[in-house]
């Protein structure tokens, strides 16, 4: 044996190996794996790579083969139950059988894959999504967003080609009311893989014209049924919830209500129940304009007309009562003119008698006054002549005194009663004309006149 | 969305006119001005009701920036 080795040919190893493995592994085995790729032949056949990854690391790997007649059974049957094609990147329950081909190596032939176990993990992910919806209390936030009055402007997320899409537009814009409508088509994949993202992209494109837009909806219908798992996309969702416009959807389908229509701001069940929606939105402010219109004729008429009667009945009150005021007002100016009358002629009565009692007072008074004038003058005239005769005994009296005193001054009276007169050169001895001894002075008396020589000389003025 | 504000606004005035002269709340002074202002309001929410003002192009543009 150290010499010479025992060589074997290639397939009698792979053979071993392959009665080995199929010693080792007689029944089939039910495994959980993720598909990474499904690699469908145009045979029929399909490749899956299997592989399990912990922490986004890759810790198995292996090649699977599903033979055309068991893809197709499992297929129709997957699709009936779950309603999503077999896609790329699920985690699968599968039935699988390990087999070892000498040309192809180690392999897992699918024998069945567990719809049930696929729709429990579809269920797990719509509960995952919803739940951290929750946590992040966005689950409510697109319904809490207020609904336009008119919901005008829409942006439509559909397919060109969806039904849905013209059924919704047949309804809003085919209305008899006629309402319009502004719609601008943001064209995105409806269901499958990519519609999560095809959609999401569209509602990024809308909210940087959103202030163009008053709604948001997303229709679908017509198509089969399936793919529609996207609808509990967290990302979808998240998207949806926290858009800053009302999304309304219309996805249509018989399935249980996605996470998707769940935080929609409204969701109907299909396209054209959505559009009826829209129009009967429409009706909500047409009906009360119209409403309002009926009622503001009414109320102006009632107004206008009630002010009317009121104005009459008080234009009717105000002609009453002016012409009676008017007839009473006449009385009372009557009444006056007559008092007034009275009152004139009494007046006129008391001052007449006045002015004659005045007229007599002062007649009266001129007399009296007259009177007392004449008498004094009477008086006056029978004084007269005692005083004239008074005056001229009075004036006599005066006159004889003035000649008594006039006799009194005569010089001769005054050397009558023993007096002289002693002169010196004519005139009397004074300052003026002093004497001197042997001078010789003139002595006159009342009867005679004596020269005289002067003895002695006594000045007593010194 | 100011648009919108506006013709809420309009509705909401619409109603209170309505409401106010059903409840003589206005004098008949008022009544020819509040009815002329009603009808204005009625014009623009039925203007607004078939109307579509937004402009195609505008909003493309606006895409592509």
């Amino acid at each position: 044996m150290s010499d010479s080795p025992q060589i074997f040919t290639l397939k009698q190893v792979l053979s071993s190996i392959k009665k080995t493995i199929e010693d080792r592994y007689t029944s089939t085995y039910w495994v959980k794996a993720e598909m990474h790729k499904l690699n469908l032949s145009k045979k029929g056949h399909c490749y899956p790579e299997l592989l399990e990854k912990q922490d986004g690391r890759i810790v198995a790997e292996i090649r699977a083969i599903i033979w055309q007649t068991n893809f197709d059974r499992i297929n129709k049957r997957f699709i009936q139950i779950v309603r999503e094609p077999l896609k790329d990147d699920v985690t699968l329950l599968l039935l699988v059988k390990i087999t070892y081909s000498e040309t192809f190596g180690l392999s897992l032939n699918i024998l069945d894959i567990d719809p049930n176990y696929s729709l429990g993990e579809l269920q797990k992910e719509r509960q995952e999504t919803l739940k951290k919806l929750q946590q992040e209390g966005l689950i409510n936030a697109n319904q809490q967003l207020n609904f336009p009055t008119l919901p005008k402007r829409i942006a439509v997320i559909s397919a060109d080609s969806s039904k849905g899409l013209s059924d919704f537009m047949n309804v809003i814009e085919g209305n008899s009311w006629g309402y319009t409508f502004f719609t601008m088509l943001f064209p995105a994949q409806l269901q499958g893989d990519n519609a999560s993202s095809s959609i999401r992209q569209q509602l990024d494109r809308i909210n940087r014209v959103k202030e163009h837009f008053d709604i948001v909806v997303i229709v679908r219908g017509g198509g089969a049924e399936v793919g529609l798992s996207c609808y509990n996309d967290y990302q979808l969702c998240k998207s949806i919830a926290s858009f800053s416009l009302p999304i309304l959807t219309g996805i249509g389908h018989s399935t249980n209500l996605t996470v998707a229509e769940m935080v929609s701001f409204r969701n109907a069940i299909t396209p054209t129940e959505l559009g009826d929606f829209l129009i009967q939105a429409f009706h909500n402010f047409a009906v009360p304009v119209k409403d309002a219109v009926k009622r503001l004729r009414i109320s102006a008429i009632t107004i206008s007309s009630g002010a009317k009667v009121i104005l009459n009945n008080e234009s009717k009150l105000f002609r009453s009562v002016s012409k009676q005021m008017l007839s009473e007002n006449k009385q009372n100016v009557n009444s006056n003119i007559k008092e007034l009358e009275n009152n004139f002629k009494f007046f006129l009565l008391n001052h007449k008698v006045l002015i004659r009692r005045i007229e007599q007072a002062t007649y009266q008074k001129a007399k009296l006054l007259l009177a007392n004038e004449q008498n004094g003058i009477e008086i006056l005239k029978s004084q007269l002549p005692n005083f004239s005769k008074a005056k001229i005994l009075s004036e006599n009296n005066k006159l004889d005194s003035f000649l008594q005193s006039i006799r009194l001054t005569n010089p001769i009276n005054v050397l009558k009663r023993g007096y002289s007169i002693t002169t010196f050169n004519g005139k009397t001895i004074g300052k003026n004309n002093k004497v001197k001894k042997g001078d010789i002075i003139n002595i006159k008396t009342a009867t005679f006149n004596v020269e005289s020589e002067v003895n002695k000389v006594e000045d007593k003025s010194e | 969305m100011s648009k919108e504000i506006k013709y809420t606004e309009a509705f909401d005035e619409l109603q209170q006119i309505v409401v106010d002269i059903e409840d003589g709340e206005i004098t008949v002074d008022e009544l020819s001005i509040k009815v002329k202002r009603a009808s204005e309001l009625i014009k623009i929410c039925k203007k607004k009701l078939s109307a579509t003002e937004e402009d195609v192009n505008l909003i493309l543009q606006e895409l592509e920036d």
